[in-house]
């Protein structure tokens, strides 16, 4: 609703679909669960297909972010695609070592599907996000708070998802309710950053002056004098 | 186990890098009159002359090799300098651009506009020039750099002059100048 009201949609509509799905996949995770007689499958397969369809906008949202970052300005989008095309495709490599190695811990199939697709788009995620702000701050590229947010969320949330999902991997029925936990909390760190950051937005100007002043651009003058000695 | 652990400690590395990386986004803008006593002094023509091959070549021919080598070392040296001090003010003047870019008048909006976008390239070229100036300092043979980057932050530098001059009618304050 806050993102809707604020017209934030038109910036990043596919983050503002993730956040739609994301509260469909839970009401129709809690209709499956207080069904009478409640069938595991089903709930499994829901999981299974919300996980999926999630990491495909999740995706989205990361596209959507190196875009609004770095790819709409001209001088960078040339020399950086290549560069984050390699590694998302190392990070793709990396996700199906990482899904064949680790996956064979499960024994049903479903969780099988449902532990491959959490690891993987997680760990794509938390690379993309992470390879973002090298970027940023190689660059200084200046974010606005609400959508370094948006970006500082999922990549709490991911690298969280990250160790958990490698956690569950390892100790297998063990380490379900913990890593479910761990995984649960991250998201609620992650809505948390999202919300504060939207806040933020309301208040934070990257000048406090909305306008510059005559006396900022002749002591901008000045200097630009002394910096181009010629 | 071995993976898993592996898997575990990337997770946490990259948890404590994003949230050390993303700060700096989060926090609230700077005061433009500090971030102009941040500038430092770049002189672009003794830049050029530090890159120039010609110059080179001529070092190059009148010193004895030993001699040569040391000097191109040091010249490389405050070369690299130079290069950090332009990437460095590059990075306030995008901050301007970023000011300039929440004006009210298109024509300022668009200036700031090519002053980010400059100063991305210049960061651009400065990063991958570096390298080839250290590789250069290691090998004198080798060709330290192209004029591109001396070009890039003379143009820089000539929009942000553009944009302190049209500043001024947006003020009324044409007739001062």
């Amino acid at each position: 609703m806050c993102l809707v009201r604020r017209r934030l949609q038109r910036q990043l509509p596919i983050f503002v679909g993730y956040v739609v799905f994301e509260l469909v996949q839970f009401a129709a995770l809690f209709t499956v669960y207080l069904h009478s007689p409640f069938s595991p499958v089903i709930y499994k397969w829901t999981l299974v297909v919300g996980t999926g369809m999630g990491s495909v906008l999740e995706l989205g949202v990361i596209y959507e972010l190196a875009n609004e970052l770095l790819l709409s300005r001209s001088a960078l989008a040339s020399v950086l695609r290549p560069v984050l095309q390699v590694i998302l495709a190392l990070l793709v490599l990396g996700a199906a070592i990482g899904s064949g190695a680790l996956s064979e811990i499960s024994v049903q199939r479903v969780t099988n599907i449902f532990q491959v697709l959490d690891f993987s788009s997680n760990l794509i995620e938390a690379g993309m996000v992470l390879a973002l702000f090298i970027f940023a701050r190689a660059l200084r590229v200046s974010w606005r708070s609400w959508i370094a947010g948006v970006a500082m969320g999922f990549g709490v949330s991911a690298s969280i998802d990250l160790v958990s999902a490698s956690l569950r991997a390892e100790w297998g029925y063990r380490a379900f309710i913990p890593a479910d936990l761990t995984q649960m909390a991250g998201f609620h760190i992650c809505v948390v950053i999202w919300l504060v950051s939207l806040y933020l937005a309301d208040r934070t100007q990257l000048f406090p002056n909305e306008k510059l002043k005559i006396s900022d651009l002749e002591l901008w003058d000045q200097e630009l004098q002394r910096m181009v000695q010629r | 186990m071995t993976i898993a652990i592996i898997f575990i400690v990337l997770g946490l590395l990259a948890l404590i890098l994003t949230i050390y990386l993303a700060k700096g986004h989060l926090s609230k803008g700077g005061d433009l009159e500090k971030l102009a006593t941040q500038l430092r002094t770049v002189d672009v023509g003794a830049f050029c002359n530090l890159i120039s091959t010609s110059e080179q070549q001529y070092l190059r021919e009148h010193l004895p090799p030993r001699e040569f080598r040391i000097i191109h070392r040091e010249r490389m040296a405050a070369a690299v300098e130079y290069v950090r001090c332009a990437a460095h003010n590059a990075s306030i003047l995008m901050r301007l651009g970023e000011a300039a870019r929440q004006h009210s008048d298109p024509s300022v909006r668009q200036a700031g506009e090519k002053l980010i976008e400059n100063g991305l390239r210049l960061r651009l070229y400065a990063i991958q020039v570096i390298p080839r100036l250290y590789l250069s300092m290691a090998f004198p043979k080798a060709r330290p750099t192209s004029d591109i980057l001396a070009d890039t932050y003379d143009n820089m530098s000539r929009q942000v002059a553009t944009l302190s001059y049209l500043h001024f009618p947006t003020h009324g304050m044409s007739s001062a100048i």
